[in-house]
C-alpha cells in the first residue's frame, strides 16, 4: 500500500508539475505573440496601483523608496517570496533609476543581502547606468527577527523614505515596521507568505497584499511576459486543485477513497 | 565575455535548479546528488554570512563618519563599537562560553523583550487605526474574530470563562480559521511553484545579468 502511495505521489508530482510547465510555456508564446500595442487587461489590485503611483511621485519630490525583502532565505520554503521581492526590486530600481534618491533594499539574511546587491546592480546595467550603483542600498539590516526589525526602522526613518514595500517572509514583528513607514506619512505596500505576518498586515498596512497576491507583484508592475504568463498559469491551477479537492472530498464521502 | 558568464550563470542555476527538484520527486536515484547540492549552498550561505556582515559594517561606517550630526551616527558607533567587542569575546571565550552567554542574556534577550512588548501597543493601535482606515464588513470582521479570540482564550476578571464564547473561540479557531488558512497557503504554494518555474526557465534571474 505504501509503495502504491508512494508512486501516486510520483505521478501526480510529475503531473502537476508538467502542467504548471505546459501551461507557463503556452500562456509565454502567447504573451510574446500579443501586438505590441495591445495591453492586457488584469484584475485591479489597489495596492500595486498606488504603489506606481508612488513611485512617480517619489522621483518627483526627490524621496527614496524602500524595499524591505524580510528574513526568509532563499535556501528554505520562504524562498518564493524573497525571490518576488527581489522582481519587485528590480522594477522599482529600473522605475526610479532617474532620481536623486536611488531606492534601498533592507534584508534579514546574508544571502538575500547579496542577491538584493546583485539586483540593484543588474536594473541599473540594464539601463547602462552602472555607475549609479550604490552596493550598500542592498544592505543586511539584522539577523534575528526582532534585531532585523530594529536595524530596519532607523533606516525608514533616516532615509527620507516616501514609500515602503514589504515583500518577503516575515514575522509579528513586521507590525514594528510598519509603524516606522506610517510615521514618515509614506505609502505602505505589504505581503507575506507567513499567515501570522499577513494577520498584522492586514490590520497594520495601509495596502496589504493578502494571500497570492504578493506573487502577482512581478506582472503587475510590469516585469515581463513570463510574469503574466504564470500568473494566468496560477489561475488555472487554483481551478485544477480546487477540483481536486472536490473529487477527494466525493471520493471520501461514497467511501471509495480510504 | 559578459554575456558568456551571464549564460554559464544561468545554466549551472538551471541544472542545480532541476536536479535539486527531480531529486524530490525521484527520491531513490537523484536523493543523494540533492543532498550533496544542497550542502554546497549551506556552506555557500556560511560564507555569505560573513559578506553580510561586512556589509553591515561598512553601511554604518559610511553613516557613523557621515557629516550629519544627528544621533543616526551615534546609533551607528554603538552598533559598531559592540559588533567589535562581541567578536572579541566571543572569539576569548568560545560560542558557548561565559561572556558569549553574557552577552546574549543581559543585551539581547532583554532589548528583544521589550521590542515585543512595544509590538503588542503598537499591533493594538493598528487594529484600532483599521477602523478608521478601512470600514467595511471585512475590518469589522477581522476585529470581532479577534475580540472574540482573545476574550474566549484568557479568563476575565471577576467573571471568569464565558462558557459561550470560549466555545466560539473553539469553533473560530477550527473551522473557519482553518479552512481560511489552508486556502491562504494554497495560493502561496501555487505562487511559489510560479515563481521556481520562472527561475528554472531562466526567466528570472535573480542572480545577476
Amino acid at each position: 500500500m505504501n509503495l502504491v502511495l508512494e508512486f501516486l505521489n510520483i505521478i501526480l508530482g510529475f503531473l502537476l508539475l508538467g502542467l504548471a510547465l505546459s501551461l507557463m510555456i503556452y500562456f509565454m508564446i502567447d504573451e510574446f505573440n500579443r501586438s505590441p500595442g495591445g495591453t492586457r487587461r488584469l484584475r485591479d489590485i489597489p495596492a500595486f496601483h498606488r504603489f506606481r503611483r508612488a513611485v512617480g511621485l517619489s522621483v518627483e519630490s526627490g524621496k527614496r523608496l524602500h524595499i524591505s525583502l524580510g528574513r526568509g532565505g532563499i535556501t528554505e520554503l520562504p524562498g518564493g517570496a524573497t525571490f518576488e521581492g527581489l522582481t519587485i526590486l528590480e522594477c522599482c530600481t529600473r522605475a526610479a533609476s532617474i532620481s536623486d534618491r536611488p531606492p534601498v533594499a533592507t534584508s534579514g539574511d546574508s544571502i538575500t543581502a547579496v542577491l538584493s546587491q546583485d539586483t540593484l546592480h543588474a536594473g541599473y546595467a540594464s539601463l547602462s547606468a552602472e555607475r549609479r550603483y550604490t552596493p550598500t542600498n542592498g544592505r543586511l539590516s539584522g539577523l534575528t527577527p526582532l534585531s532585523y526589525a530594529a536595524g530596519v526602522m532607523p533606516d525608514i526613518h533616516d532615509e527620507q523614505v516616501s514609500a515602503s514595500v514589504f515583500a518577503g517572509h516575515f514575522g509579528s514583528e513586521v507590525g514594528l515596521l510598519i509603524e516606522a513607514g506610517e510615521r514618515t506619512r509614506g505609502l505602505t505596500v505589504a505581503g507575506s507568505d507567513s499567515l501570522s505576518a499577513q494577520a498584522v498586515l492586514y490590520a497594520a498596512a495601509q495596502e496589504p497584499l493578502v494571500g497570492e497576491e504578493l506573487y502577482a507583484g512581478g506582472a503587475y508592475l510590469g516585469a515581463g511576459a513570463a510574469h503574466i504568463a504564470s500568473l494566468r498559469m496560477q489561475d488555472i491551477l487554483r481551478w485544477v486543485v480546487i477540483g481536486l479537492i472536490l473529487l477527494g472530498a466525493i471520493l471520501k464521502l461514497v467511501g471509495v477513497w480510504p | 565575455m559578459k554575456k558568456v558568464l551571464s549564460i554559464g550563470n544561468a545554466l549551472i542555476a538551471i541544472v542545480a535548479g532541476v536536479l535539486v527538484l527531480l531529486g524530490y520527486l525521484l527520491p531513490t536515484l537523484l536523493g543523494g546528488l540533492r543532498q550533496y547540492l544542497i550542502q554546497l549552498a549551506v556552506t555557500l550561505t556560511a560564507f555569505a554570512v560573513l559578506l553580510g556582515i561586512v556589509n553591515l559594517a561598512s553601511v554604518h561606517w559610511k553613516r557613523a563618519t557621515g557629516p550629519k550630526g544627528s544621533l543616526s551616527n551615534l546609533y551607528s558607533a554603538v552598533l559598531l563599537l559592540s559588533l567589535v567587542l562581541t567578536i572579541l569575546l566571543v572569539g576569548i571565550s568560545g560560542p558557548t562560553g561565559f561572556w558569549s552567554i553574557w552577552l546574549v542574556s543581559t543585551f539581547q534577550i532583554p532589548v528583544e523583550t521589550s521590542l515585543l512588548a512595544v509590538l503588542a501597543v503598537v499591533l493594538l493601535f493598528a487594529a484600532a487605526r483599521l477602523l478608521s482606515r478601512r470600514l467595511h464588513w471585512a475590518s469589522l470582521l477581522f476585529l470581532g474574530a479577534a475580540v472574540i479570540v482573545l476574550i474566549g482564550i484568557a479568563p476575565l476578571p471577576y467573571f471568569g470563562q464565558f462558557a459561550l464564547l470560549s466555545s466560539m473561540r473553539q469553533w473560530l479557531s477550527s473551522v473557519p480559521a482553518v479552512a481560511g488558512a489552508r486556502g491562504l497557503l494554497l495560493g502561496v504554494a501555487l505562487g511559489t511553484i510560479a515563481t521556481g518555474l520562472r527561475i528554472l526557465m531562466g526567466a528570472d534571474r535573480p542572480y545577476g545579468d
